[in-house]
């Protein structure tokens, strides 16, 4: 069995909307191994990306624990997060999120501006990642001059450039024409497999899912059982 | 910091019409500092020469408009440490047309055969100063006003009087060349004198004291206001570099009209600043979120984002530190209308002072927007849609 890098125990997150309180994710209990490549599907609202931002340490639990690669993000600090988040996780985003005024490489090379590569060595990797996402011709491009999936391929380039154990992807499919989403899916799961890169993915698709190794369903805030999907699915 | 200049350059560039209007605004405000800065260090830092330290002006107690009578002058030489005693009348008057500004210049009637030994920076070619002491109606004009006007010796001045009510026909006979104050005529006490009707002959405006040692100034100065303290005419003696400060405190206080004006700007280019990086800012909430998912911290989406503030402010105050050197230059080379400009220098000091307070008020104008842009939480960034 291969080492645990996510471990969720009665993960709960609630939000204050007003003088209400709404229970985005209830008592969530999650393990995903080195190497595995989970889909979280739900409907909208279900708390699968309230689960996915809590492994990234984008946001904090109201209770339960979570450790991910070891570390219990509940006591970490937010610089001592945010240098984490910059060596162990890449994010891909639905809608890219590029940095508009930097090019493909520039944009790339970012994560790395915080690591203490030379600038030499940081457009190496850059490269290599542009490289390995088939955007070598890519580079100088700014995000205006790409098509949507190529804009997606730079954000997964970025995701990697920093070679992070977990990639955490958004719906990276959502805002993607099929051949497109298919190209993506195609890249991630080369990810996966070839270099063993755990990936967690938050999906509505079924056809996106499909690329993962194994799916978990979210309902109501809930994650369900391994193997149960919500009712009308 | 220096590592994210391209995405600081770049983000500054990002709107490149609303940089250009903020630099601009920036550099003529900076510009406007930098000389107010430029003329505050000329009237109240600059030091004195060595001609100057070894002067002190004798004036009425009461103001610069009110005289001392001329018997003063022999008194005065016999305090000891007085090397020599000169008259220095402002004349004032009207040389053609008084509308057209390039006529204003400085006019003082003094005692012509003295000019040489007080005024020792006033260079002029032996025969010229000959001629220029031996005849009563002789003046002598300095080099910048010379080629200003077109003035060559032999040549005829009118002068007519206002503050005296005498017409003086002046015939140039000398042209001096100094550094300082070469925008004056010189003509001899003595014809203005006997031009006067008798009531308002042998008063004088100032007397200017040359000492035997620079030193010696507080001890003359008091010793010849004591001599005269209990004369209808009281005198006060100050050094030459005091006697052009009081000159100039009939502005008012220049002081505090200089200090409120760069504070105005300075808060006008505050103003200026924070507006553009709220505005900024505002636009680049969801980028922050992307930065800080990326790995950065707070402090460095902070240092990003005031960056570019920096940059805008320090791009604008150096262009605005260019235009003041320029404005200076100009200045030194245009007619003093009220003060000698020559001097109006703008040193390295200078304009690194103004560039750092230029900096300064891009950082502080951005902490705030950038502070809270920060700080927000990165669910809360990346939830603002473009």
């Amino acid at each position: 069995m291969s080492e645990v890098v996510i471990e969720t125990r009665n993960l709960t997150k609630r939000f204050s909307r007003g003088e209400q309180t709404v229970t985005a994710l209830r008592d969530a209990n999650l393990e995903v191994r080195r190497g595995d490549f989970l889909a979280l599907m739900g409907p909208s609202g279900s708390g699968k990306s309230t689960l996915l931002h809590l492994i990234a340490a984008m946001d904090r639990p109201t209770s339960g624990e979570i450790r991910v690669l070891g570390q219990d993000l509940a006591r970490m600090s937010d610089g001592e997060i945010a240098r984490w988040r910059n060596a162990h996780i890449g994010f891909v985003f639905q809608s890219f999120n590029l940095i508009p005024v930097l090019t493909a490489l520039e944009n790339v090379e970012l994560p790395l501006k915080l690591t203490r590569l030379s600038k030499a060595k940081r457009l190496e990797h850059a490269r290599r990642a542009l490289e390995l996402v088939g955007l070598a011709d890519r580079l100088r491009h700014t995000p205006r001059q790409l098509s949507g999936g190529q804009e997606q391929r730079v954000a997964i380039a970025r995701a990697i450039v920093t070679d992070p154990d977990l990639i955490l992807a958004d719906e990276p499919t959502g805002n993607l024409d099929a051949n497109s989403a298919r190209d993506a899916l195609t890249l991630l799961s080369r990810l996966n497999q070839e270099f063993g890169k755990t990936i967690v993915m938050v999906t509505h698709d079924p056809h996106a899912a499909r690329a993962a190794r194994y799916v978990r369903y979210l309902e109501k805030g809930e994650l369900l059982p391994d193997g149960q999907k919500p009712e009308d699915w | 910091m220096f590592r994210h200049f391209s995405l600081i350059w770049k983000s500054t560039l990002r709107n490149k019409r609303r940089t250009a209007l903020t630099v601009l605004s920036i550099a003529l405000s900076m510009s406007v500092l930098g000389l107010l800065m430029a003329i505050f260090n000329m009237f109240y830092n600059e030091g004195s020469s060595s001609a100057q330290a070894n002067r002190l002006i004798v004036r009425n107690r009461v103001s610069l408009a009110n005289v001392l009578p001329r018997s003063y002058q022999a008194r005065i030489a016999r305090v000891p440490g007085v090397k020599a005693v000169a008259i220095m009348q402002w004349f004032g008057g009207v040389y053609k047309d008084s509308r057209d500004t390039r006529n204003f210049f400085a006019r003082f009637a003094v005692d012509a055969d003295k000019v040489p030994l007080i005024y020792p920076e006033y260079q002029m070619p032996p025969d010229q100063l000959k001629a220029f002491v031996s005849e009563r109606t002789a003046c002598a004009v300095g080099n910048k006003l010379a080629s200003r006007l077109g003035f060559q010796v032999g040549d005829r001045v009118t002068l007519v009087g206002d503050i005296f009510p005498v017409t003086l026909e002046l015939t140039i006979r000398a042209i001096y060349t100094a550094e300082r104050d070469n925008e004056n005529l010189l003509f001899h006490y003595d014809y203005l004198n006997e031009s006067l009707e008798p009531a308002r002959r042998d008063f004088v405006g100032t007397f200017t004291i040359l000492m035997d040692s620079p030193e010696d100034a507080p001890r003359i100065a008091q010793a010849v206001d004591a001599m005269f303290r209990n004369s209808p005419y009281q005198t006060k003696t100050e050094t030459e570099r005091q006697f052009e400060l009081s000159f100039l405190a009939f502005l008012g206080n220049v002081k505090a009209f200089l200090g409120s004006i760069s504070a105005a700007i300075m808060f006008t280019i505050l103003l200026v600043s924070g507006n553009t990086m709220a505005m900024s800012v505002r636009e680049r909430i969801r980028e922050v979120g992307i930065l800080k998912t990326l790995g950065f911290t707070n402090g460095k989406v902070l240092a990003v984002l005031m960056g570019e503030s920096l940059v805008i402010s320090l791009l604008g105050g150096l262009i605005g530190m260019t235009l003041t050197a320029m404005i200076c230059a100009g200045l030194r080379e245009a007619p003093s209308l009220f003060t000698d400009m020559s001097r109006l220098a703008t040193p390295w000091w200078l304009l690194g002072a103004c560039l750092a307070v230029a900096g300064c008020i891009g950082l502080i104008s951005s902490l705030i927007p950038a502070w809270s842009a920060a700080r927000r939480p990165i669910l809360e960034s990346l939830r603002v849609t473009d």
